[in-house]
């Protein structure tokens, strides 16, 4: 469902071009549950940023359910971020302003659903990620794992293919990473959305049933646990 | 609505910056409209000044007069024109007048003036000069009795009582000359109009200038001040093109540029008041956009589109606005109604302000119109003043704002 081709990513750093992604080729298929991995800097959350229309290549394509990202408008990427993609990044994901459940509502708000269903549909995913107990809740009164698991809520409550996770556990403790993994396996069993990994993090990286490695910019391996 | 919630709990994420906008939208409007009233105050006492002075509202004369006020242009059939203008309703009060120069002597001076024969009744209908007098009385007989300034009164040295000889040249060219008593000193707010008018009756001057029965203008108050124009056409259409009509604008040119001038300071201070409001605004919201760029980048990510994001700033300051412009209206309409009672005293500047023929205190006149233009120049602020710090917000990609986390 996303296919990458000959990705290059080159920054300019005060002039200097900094080479993230270095001629990228790859494949995900619908419901797979891949980590990428690799040390910092080298290109993890760019090779995310650009599956997630965040930025642009510097050449190459991305093929997102077979549509080439680079001919859409930037309205048309920020649809397409809408309806298809989840986001979770390493912190700083709720709207501080709003509650847990207004966080999640806030999606369905841009989507237009009418506000008796996106109320219902809010909390029936907080219930199911077991955070309905916050739902009134700012996000500076939750812990840094209850705060993830309400993004994680709101990444999935529209239905998205793909949800992008960028070091989701790297500010959490072991236990509550742990917890965190065990929501999206389920997440993924249940509903086949797509999940696609960032990390460091040893916890994230045993659960991933596929593994892809970068180095420097470029994929030094991808196994898949299935083929073992 | 989400917008505006978020946008309403944005402003109090901050709460001190928010005041400090506020404050000073609210300062800015109160200054917006207690000046708008001061000037039209002022202008309005400017107006009435010299309408009611001397002026009123309209003048009629036989052609040529205004341009030279000799004694031959005196107003033919005036008895004919007075009885045809007393069936028009619109007019409220006439006055009869003869109006020439002269020269006022005494066994040690003389000067050269403006000598406004009137009939003492009429003319308290018409102008405020008998509510001026701050020295001896009014006409008491027509018995060569004479008001003169405190001005000219000081100059030449007179005080109630003293004798002065009026001298002018009479319709059939020779020189006609009376002997007058100062019965009255008058004071008016107009320093110029002092220096050069005295008053004497009609009946006086009618020997003086040798005119018989004739008079040569006569003045009118309109009974609505807004239609001036209206009447002045209308008594032009029914006494015909040998006279001239003119309107207290056509009589005081120089009122059309003071109301002007007035409008133009108030442009500066439009100005000045809305870059102060502007720059601040301006910085205060960029350092708040500076603040929540990682958010930014988050809304963006999870799909808000640039036009809602732009939107939901903009909300914030125009929100501000509001909040400021009625603050600032319910403070600076109870100034205006404060000082509209009170006064404004301007003492300091009253020699300045006599020239433009206005008095030291200055009552500030409510204008609700101003509230309007202090809502549709805040609002228009606050738009414009967020509009550059919103943009800058949408140009920064959503990666960078991330990066920022
Ligand atoms: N916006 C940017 N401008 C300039 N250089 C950048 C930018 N973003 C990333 N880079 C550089 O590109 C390279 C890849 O960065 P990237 O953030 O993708 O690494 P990463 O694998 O996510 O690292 P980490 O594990 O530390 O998050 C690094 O050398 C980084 O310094
Ligand atoms: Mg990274």
């Amino acid at each position: 469902m996303i296919k990458i081709e000959n990705l290059k990513k080159i920054y300019h750093d005060n002039g200097l071009p900094v080479k993230a992604l270095d001629n990228i080729s790859l494949e995900f298929q619908k419901g797979e549950f891949t980590v990428i991995a690799g040390s910092s800097g080298s290109g993890k959350t760019t090779l995310l940023n650009l599956i997630g229309a965040l930025d642009k290549p510097t050449e190459g394509k991305i093929l997102f359910e077979g549509e080439d990202l680079s001919l859409k408008s930037k309205s048309q990427l920020a649809e397409l971020r809408l309806y298809k993609l989840g986001f979770v990044f390493q912190a700083y994901n709720l709207i501080p302003v709003l509650t847990a459940i207004e966080n999640v509502e806030f999606t369905m708000i841009l989507m237009k659903i009418p506000e008796k269903e996106r109320r219902e549909r809010a909390y029936k995913i907080l219930e199911e990620l077991n955070v309905a107990n916050l739902a009134d809740k700012k996000p500076n009164e939750m812990s840094g794992g209850e705060q993830q698991r309400v993004a994680v809520a709101r990444a999935i409550v529209t239905n998205p293919s793909v949800v992008l996770a960028d070091e989701p556990t790297a500010n959490l403790d072991s236990h509550t990473g742990s917890q965190l993994m065990d929501l999206m396996e389920k997440l993924n069993r249940d509903r086949d959305i797509t999940f696609i990994f960032s990390t460091h993090d040893p916890i994230v990286i045993e659960r991933g049933r596929r593994h892809i490695t970068l180095r420097d910019g470029k994929v030094v391996s991808d196994t898949s646990k299935c083929l073992q | 609505m989400i917008f505006l919630k978020i946008a309403w709990r944005n402003i109090w994420r901050n709460k001190k910056r928010s005041i400090i906008i506020l404050i000073s939208i609210v300062i800015g409007v109160i200054a917006i409209i207690f000046f708008e009233a001061l000037s039209v105050g002022f202008v309005n006492q400017m107006v009435n000044n010299q309408i009611g002075i001397h002026t009123a509202h309209i003048q009629i004369h036989k052609n040529g007069f205004n341009e030279e006020k000799l004694i031959q242009n005196y107003l033919p059939n005036s008895s004919k024109i007075l009885n045809e203008l007393r069936q028009l309703n619109e007019i409220k009060h006439m006055s009869q007048r003869i109006i020439s120069y002269g020269l006022i002597t005494t066994a040690e001076n003389s000067t050269g003036i403006l000598i406004a024969g009137v009939i003492p009744e009429e003319e308290k209908n018409v102008t405020k000069i008998s509510e001026f007098l701050i020295e001896g009385s009014y006409f008491l007989t027509n018995k060569k009795e004479i008001l003169i300034s405190k001005r000219l009164a000081k100059s030449m040295d007179l005080s109630i009582d003293d004798k002065v000889v009026l001298l002018a040249s009479r319709v059939d060219g020779k020189v006609g000359s009376e002997l007058f008593r100062v019965v009255g000193i008058f004071q008016t707010p107009n320093s110029v109009f002092d220096k050069s008018t005295i008053y004497i009756t009609l009946v006086d001057a009618q020997e003086v200038f040798g005119l018989n029965n004739n008079i040569s203008e006569i003045a009118i108050v309109s009974s609505n001040l807004n239609e001036v124009a209206k009447l002045k056409d209308k008594i032009a259409k029914i006494i015909g093109a040998e006279y001239e009509v003119l309107s207290y604008h056509d009589l005081i040119p120089t009122l059309v540029m003071q109301q002007e001038m007035t409008g133009n300071w108030m442009l500066i201070i439009y100005i000045i008041i809305g870059l102060a409001m502007i720059f601040g605004i301006i910085n205060t919201f960029l350092m708040s956009v500076f603040e929540r760029i990682n958010e930014f980048g988050v809304l963006k990510a999870i799909g808000m589109n640039e036009q809602k994001l732009l939107l939901m700033i903009v909300y914030e300051s125009l929100i501000l606005g509001i909040i400021g412009a009625i603050v600032g209206s319910i403070f600076g309409l109870s100034l205006v109604v404060y000082f509209s009672k009170v006064g404004l005293n301007f003492a300091l500047f009253s020699e300045g302000l006599s020239a433009w023929g206005i008095a030291a205190i200055i009552y500030p006149e409510i204008v609700f119109f101003s509230i309007i233009k202090a809502f549709l120049v805040v609002g228009s602020i606050s738009l414009l003043a967020s509009l550059y710090p919103a943009l800058k917000a949408l140009q920064l990609q959503p990666v960078k704002a991330i990066r920022y986390v």
